[in-house]
């Protein structure tokens, strides 16, 4: 039991040192065994039953099964039983025994009938109260069983979960399915129509520039000439005097004769410097009007009122258009809005409405109510693909016809529902998907076996096919 | 003790939404049975306020839907059904796999059914719920209708919607609930009212089929739309018969039967048949006695219920019944050019009669010959042999008069004149300060002058162009006169069986009333005068004493509202304004053109001298 401690180096010199660092523990614990010996007499001696004890704790008592944790369920139930938590400080939690054993118990009100609540007791039962009461429970318990009944239904869940909550009713579109065309916008429609029809000119313009317009077109007859031309050169070509340059007197010229500083005349220079000195000129006035212009925009922006939408002024939009003036390229696409371009039912007269201009609502307006009202008729962004924006529905007044019987339309009434339920947010926008034909290679097989004639087959074939 | 810490996303917009992939996954359904169901059971996708708290984190975007939702579609028995279904069909495909023909007609006999009918009510509560969504519902149903079979779409599907197509117009006339109507290239608009609930659909040009491509239309999602609202509008349709108290379902003619073996190949066939059954009245139930005339509005006197709405309502509802019984009695024929479908619709819908060429169409009812037409509906410049005893009219005629909800004045529908503008009768009501072309206020107002009211002001030299253009106005007053000559020529028409001594009678009572209270007359009093400009300052002060108390909470949205209808009102002035000067350019132009041909005529005549 003795702790074995690292040994110091300690001199031991005198007495009182040898003292100090002297360990004679097991000197002392030796002796002090012996002395217990000596008390107690020898453990050698000892029977057995002076040292051991059978141990009988725990015999008595039933084994303990180690059970599973209650479930919560179980874990209330048995909570069920015992007194709330808040009435436990009602609870007499002292050790100390009441001093008066005998106290006097007092009853509560109630406790006992009184001769007066017997008599309402027996009033109430002549009146019939109490059997009118038993009869209620009754009723409003058969009540609530046929409703446990009716409300059984099949589903897909465990029967424990099936009292949810019923969920909202089902979601219901906010936009209107149809839009009616409305009366007496007829120009903001044209203005629509030519805004958008030169937005696809431009797009189409583009494409062009990007694709077809990016290569240069050579003729069949151009190509030969320039292939010819490339194999030809290094050949020697017969004498063509026609072919030789005019001046020709047979002397040496170089392909790329050296530069001459060949000096500008005073007439030369003076017709530079004017030409320098008149481009200055132009360049300042046209600065000088534009900081005017600014400086004026700049007056005026003070001066209008406030609500004024600033950045959408400068353009300046015609008042309105003459469906007769529209350019050809707009024409052949075109169509008359349905909203108010009517279609005329007769050809021979035009489409009726007149002019009835731009509305100057583009012109003000609170540019944040703007931004709301544009939040509020955004298309919904439920996918990555765009939702497609509504196009003008469109028909050039001349390409109407003028009986019902004929009436042409560019629109398709189920691409129209189908695009609307996307902008509604009932489906989420889809794109269009090209299907590639599949490109069926055949090819004949070879083996030991084939023949000529079965290859002569398979040409046929593949030529009939073709 | 430091608290469990809070998982990313487990609440909030975060937990709120599911991706379509996980909905998927939850529902284990595939992507097609998920598209179905949704559409079947009305969940869309929805857009969250925070799309990247939404996605929990992710970027992109991505078609997102309620957790709410999803759990709800849980919920649903049909996803059981559909799980079946792909059983079957797996059964199908294995068999056409191994050539089992025999056992695959087997299968696709034994193809289960869906139904849905729950899921209507669910979606419905009730009645008005379901006519409130019937839009939608009602175009893709006519459109359908126009359809062959296709791929992706069931085979009865197009049968289906031409049968409830059908019966849904015999419901609206035999309930006379049509109310607009509109022709666009698109197709025609028709607007109805049931339950105080307006309807409006698109019914295509006379009914052809357009080639769809495939590309830009998914039939398969079109068709699941249809498939439910042909479901809904089978409800609908069987309420609206019951209210109306007719049988349901009609006995129509047999090409609406979908277990007719001989199916009508033709188009023109079918349409024929179609318009042919909406000629037909259909059986009431036995003892039901006439569609019983809506009773006048009860008037309940509340306070804060404005007398003048009231009074508007009141006139609404007059100017409805009129318009319920406007073709009443009187015979159409509809010339062999014009498309029947909508006219019949129409023209039955306002108790007239229809009728077409027999030789051509089936279900003529009378013929052209007949004296009692009262007007004969031509979409052509000329006719060789004309009635004496009918008006030869546009089909315009119809749409205008149902719009105007009176007989319109023929005289300028007649055959091969020149059409005033057909404008959509849609009128957004609550939007009343927009600027109105005189065109359409010409329309709307019989009464209004357009225009040419400063000509009389402008005096300049009596030249010929002046008493030219001092004719035309008269022009238009000759008009006027006419349309009220023909208005009441109509009323004499309907009030014939009155009889026409009680002129002379009434004028004579006159005379005695009027000599009787000049017998009770007494002497002149003193009238207290008012002077309407001192009473105009004192309702202007008072009216200002008003605004001044609207309370602290409402006065900025006031105001807002006043400075609003300021700008409107000076948008319509400016655009009246613009109007004005542009049609006095154009008519000054026109007079120096004029001017100068004179001039030119003049000088050639005393050159030629």
């Amino acid at each position: 039991m003795s702790i074995v401690k690292k040994k110091k180096h300690v001199s031991k010199k005198n007495k009182r040192d040898w003292r100090k660092h002297c360990d004679i523990r097991d000197v002392e614990e030796f002796l002090e065994d012996q002395r217990l010996e000596e008390r107690l007499g020898k453990f050698d001696t000892k029977p057995d039953s002076e040292l051991f004890v059978v141990d009988t704790a725990g015999n008595d008592d039933p084994p303990e099964i180690d059970s599973k944790p209650l479930s919560a369920k179980l874990k209330k139930r048995k909570k069920l039983a015992e007194g709330p938590k808040c009435f436990e400080i009602l609870i007499p939690d002292s050790k100390v025994q009441d001093p008066n054993a005998k106290r006097n118990h007092v009853n509560p009100v109630g406790f006992k009938p009184t001769s007066l609540s017997k008599l309402t007791d027996k009033r109430r039962l002549e009146k019939g109260v109490y059997q009118r009461k038993v009869e209620q429970g009754r009723t409003n318990r058969k009540i609530a069983r046929d409703k446990k009944r009716a409300n059984k239904q099949i589903h897909n869940v465990l029967p424990e979960r099936r009292l949810r909550a019923r969920p909202p009713g089902a979601q219901t579109l906010t936009r209107a399915a149809i839009e009616t065309p409305h009366p007496g916008e007829h120009q903001e429609l044209l203005q629509d129509v030519v805004t958008h029809e030169q937005r696809m000119i431009k797009k189409q313009a583009r494409l062009y520039r990007l694709t077809t317009g990016m290569f240069s077109r050579v003729t069949a007859a151009e190509q030969e000439g320039q292939w010819l031309e490339e194999m030809s050169v290094g050949l020697a070509t017969p004498h063509n005097p026609a072919a030789e340059p005019e001046g020709s007197d047979g002397e040496y010229r170089a392909v790329n004769p050296p530069v001459r500083n060949k000096k500008k005349d005073h007439k030369a220079r003076r017709k530079q410097k004017e030409q320098l000195s008149s481009i200055k000129s132009s360049e300042q006035k046209q600065a000088t009007v534009r900081t005017k212009r600014k400086e004026k925009q700049a007056e005026h922006d003070a001066s209008a009122p406030p609500a004024l939408n600033k950045n959408k002024t400068p353009v300046k939009e015609p008042d309105f258009v003459d469906p007769a003036t529209l350019s050809g390229d707009l024409r052949h696409k075109q169509a008359e809005h349905d909203a108010s371009a009517p279609p005329a039912l007769n050809k021979n007269k035009t489409p009726v409405k007149e002019p009835d201009f731009v509305d100057p609502a583009t012109l003000s307006g609170d540019l944040r109510h703007k931004q709301a009202e544009h939040d509020a008729s955004a298309p919904p962004a439920l996918n990555k693909n765009k939702t497609p924006v509504k196009e003008p529905d469109f028909v050039d007044p001349a390409t109407l016809s003028g009986d019902l019987r004929h009436v042409t339309t560019n629109s398709n009434l189920l691409r129209d529902r189908f695009e609307s339920l996307q902008r509604r947010g009932a489906l989420a926008a889809s794109k269009l998907m090209m299907k590639k034909k599949r490109k069926v290679k055949s090819y004949f097989k070879q083996g030991h076996k084939v023949t000529d004639q079965d290859i002569q087959r398979y040409v046929n074939r593949t030529a009939g096919k073709k | 003790m430091v608290s469990k810490k809070k998982k990313k996303y487990s609440s909030g917009e975060g937990a709120q939404f599911m991706t379509r992939k996980a909905a998927l996954k939850k529902l284990q359904l595939s992507l097609k049975d998920f598209r179905r169901i949704c559409i079947l059971k009305g969940i869309y996708p929805r857009e969250p306020r925070n799309r990247k708290r939404a996605q929990k984190g992710a970027g992109g975007i991505k078609t997102l839907y309620h957790t709410k939702d999803i759990k709800f579609l849980l919920h649903e028995p049909t996803i059981w059904k559909l799980r079946d279904l792909k059983v079957y069909q797996q059964k199908i495909r294995r068999a056409r796999a191994m050539r089992e023909y025999g056992q695959m007609k087997k299968w696709l006999r034994d193809y289960p059914d869906i139904n849905i009918d729950h899921i209507v009510k669910e979606r419905y509560p009730t009645f008005v719920d379901a006519l409130r969504d019937m839009d939608d519902c009602l175009t893709l149903c006519f459109l359908f209708s126009t359809f062959p079979s296709l791929q992706r779409v069931p085979r009865d599907q197009s049968m289906m919607c031409r049968r409830l197509s059908v019966e849904f117009m015999h419901a609206v006339i035999a309930a006379k609930a049509l109310r607009k109507v509109f022709v666009s290239v698109k197709g025609y608009y028709f607007q109805v009212e049931f339950e105080g609930q307006t309807i409006t659909w698109i019914v295509p040009h006379h009914f052809a089929f357009q080639p769809q491509s495939k590309d830009e239309v998914d039939f398969k999602i079109m068709s699941t739309f249809v498939e439910f609202y042909t479901m809904m509008l089978g409800f609908v349709n069987f309420k609206l018969y019951h209210s109306l108290n007719l049988v349901y379902p009609p006995k129509l003619t047999a090409g609406f039967t979908s277990d007719n073996d001989k199916d009508l190949v033709d188009e023109q066939a079918y349409v024929s048949e179609r318009i042919a059954a909406m000629n037909l009245s259909l059986a009431r139930v036995a003892g039901s006695n006439e569609a019983e005339e809506l009773p006048e509005i009860d008037l309940f006197s509340t306070e804060d219920e404005d007398p003048q709405k009231l009074e508007e309502a009141k006139l609404e509802a007059e100017k409805v019944k009129k318009l319920k019984t406007m073709f009443k009695g009187l015979k159409f024929f509809i010339n062999r050019e014009v498309p029947r479908e909508p006219l019949v619709f129409i023209i039955r819908c306002f108790g007239g009669e229809v009728s077409w060429d027999k030789d051509h169409f089936v279900g003529a009812t009378f013929d052209e010959t007949d004296e009692s037409v009262a007007y004969q509906i031509v979409d052509r410049p000329s006719m060789d042999k004309q009635y004496l005893s009918r008006y030869y009219v546009q089909p315009q005629w119809v749409f205008d008069s149902v719009n105007a909800r009176t007989l319109l004045p023929i005289n300028k529908y007649l055959m091969g004149a020149v059409l005033p503008p057909h404008l959509s009768p849609f009128v957004d009501k609550t939007k009343d300060q927009v600027y109105i072309p005189p065109e359409e206020r010409e329309l709307n107002d019989p009464n209004f002058k357009p225009l040419d009211d400063d000509s009389g002001t402008e005096i300049e030299e009596a030249s010929d162009e002046d008493a030219e253009e001092a004719e035309e106005p008269d022009s238009d007053d000759d008009e006027t006169a006419l349309t009220k000559q023909y208005q009441d020529e109509i009323k004499e028409d309907t009030s014939d069986d009155d009889g026409e001594g009680d002129d002379e009678t009434d004028a004579e009572k006159k005379k005695l009333k009027k000599e009787k209270k000049k017998a009770m007359a007494v002497t002149t009093g003193v009238t207290h005068k008012e002077h309407p400009y001192q009473k105009e300052i004192e309702d202007k002060q008072a009216f200002r004493l008003r605004e001044k108390l609207v309370r602290k909470k409402h006065r900025n949205l006031y105001k807002s509202m006043k400075a609003g209808q300021e700008t409107r009102k000076k948008e319509i002035w400016l655009l009246r304004k613009k109007r004005r000067l542009h049609e006095e350019k154009i008519k000054e132009d026109k007079k120096v053109e004029k001017k100068n041909q004179k001039k030119e005529a003049f000088e050639n005549a005393t050159a030629s001298v």
